[in-house]
């Protein structure tokens, strides 16, 4: 918290405090540039991806990079996932900062510079490597601390998975417009006073729209002795049509 | 030593007053000695709830928000219709105060404010462009990332360095500069 930290400075004697208050959120929506660390790069989960020709890529580049000339960057977009954490460079700050524009304009949130380009991270004392360039992604993400992932949702969603429900807390509105099969539908602001509508016995894997609510309502639910798992993705559905984007 | 503890204890808890503080991007695990959030206020504004707001329908018209602070943290919805003044102003992440009433049993929000944060006696605020142009001209000052370190190493502002909340005690004096009259900005992921 930028005023706690700030108080504390204050309190220390530091006479010239100052507070970002709109922080790092206003920063990126006003078009500035952010930049990630030296761990992250290195061992993160993320997409790194050298913008630069291939021939300089296979001369030299930073280690787990995916070359993708900047040229080629709009063609690549579609392999490129848009909930992973993205970190380019170049070897011009130039580029490097076009790309970042095209990609958050193509609705990336994250997306990030190695600090200094590719001469920053070797000046840093960073990891490369040789020889022919990497062009596949395979980013997956991680699944956070009590989610649950697609493929199991799934299992449970059509009945393969015996040992799980699917409990939907979406509006009652939102619920009309279709739903999983086997869904229990209880909005997310009746969960407490509905327990006894969802089963204890078993595994709980709650959805609304992308996760959000989902997590709230699984942690209502584990603190009444559930083992309930939220899923994190975008859910459409239309009828008993229901698509599932993570 | 005990003396010195009680000292502070004022400090602390004025502190959890003023500062609402950022958004961490975590869940609340907030033990400040905050009052719980009242879901009626007292004089004549009627019913409010105050907190994080953690996600909008427009689809639904709803609003759900987090009142209450740790373990008396609950999720309530808000209906909103288009008599609603300042359904922009809640937006997920961020602190909104939310004044309803109950229609059929269900709360329906009438006004929506943002909630803002407060800045400690003496420090003042600085603004995105102010900014850019202090980072541009290479000015002579110290840019704090006050988030957890996890989010720090995920993207930050150009030269900031990190130091959280968390481990302001422990590394403080490792981190902060030994002129107490350099320029310090903090940021963080803004206001909740």
């Amino acid at each position: 918290m930028s005023t706690k930290v700030a108080g504390s400075a204050k309190k220390d004697g530091y006479k010239n405090v100052r507070v970002y208050l709109e922080g790092q959120p206003a920063w990126i929506k006003a078009g500035s540039l952010v930049y990630a660390s030296k761990g992250n790069i290195s061992k993160g989960n993320i997409v790194l991806i050298d913008l630069r020709t291939k021939e300089k890529s296979e001369a030299g580049r930073i280690a787990r990079s995916v070359t993708i000339p900047y040229e080629t960057l709009e063609d690549r977009l579609e392999d490129i996932p848009k909930k992973a954490p993205i970190v380019l460079y170049s070897d011009s700050a130039e580029e490097a900062a076009d790309a970042v524009e095209d990609l958050r304009d193509e609705g990336y949130k994250k997306v990030a510079l190695v600090a200094g380009n590719y001469a920053g991270w070797l000046k840093a004392g960073g990891a490369t490597v040789t020889g022919p360039v990497v062009t596949e992604i395979t980013w997956k993400r991680i699944l956070g601390e009590g989610e649950v992932g697609k493929a199991d949702f799934l299992k449970a969603a059509n009945g393969t998975d015996p040992n799980a429900i699917i409990l939907d807390v979406r509006t009652t509105d939102e619920a009309s417009e279709g739903g999983f099969t086997n869904a229990i539908a209880v909005p997310l602001d009746q969960i407490g006073s509905r327990l006894a509508d969802i089963p204890k016995d078993r595994k709980v894997y709650v959805h609304c729209t992308t996760g959000a609510r989902a997590e709230m309502a699984a942690e209502e639910l584990n603190k009444n002795g559930y083992k309930a798992f939220f899923l994190v993705a975008d859910v459409k559905c239309e009828g008993n049509d229901c698509k599932i984007d993570d | 030593m005990k003396k010195s503890i009680l000292k502070f204890i004022p400090f602390f808890i004025m502190a959890s007053f003023l500062v609402t503080g950022c958004n961490q991007g975590t869940k609340s695990t907030s033990t400040a000695a905050k009052p719980a959030v009242s879901t009626e206020a007292k004089k004549d504004q009627g019913l409010v709830y105050k907190g994080s707001v953690k996600g909008k329908s427009n689809k639904a018209k709803s609003i759900s928000i987090v009142v209450g602070k740790g373990k008396e943290a609950k999720t309530v919805m808000v209906k909103f219709d288009d008599n609603t003044k300042g359904v922009e102003n809640a937006d997920p992440g961020h602190a909104s105060i939310i004044f309803y009433e109950m229609r059929d049993g269900q709360p329906w929000a009438t006004v929506i404010k943002p909630k803002l944060a407060k800045l400690p006696e003496g420090v003042t605020e600085i603004k995105t462009e102010e900014l850019q142009s202090l980072i541009e001209s290479k000015a002579d000052f110290v840019l704090i990332d006050a988030r957890p370190g996890k989010r720090y190493a995920a993207s930050h502002l150009p030269g900031a360095i990190n130091l959280g909340t968390e481990e302001y005690k422990a590394q403080a004096a490792d981190v902060l500069p030994k002129d107490k009259n350099k320029l310090l900005i903090m940021y963080c992921g803004g206001p909740t």
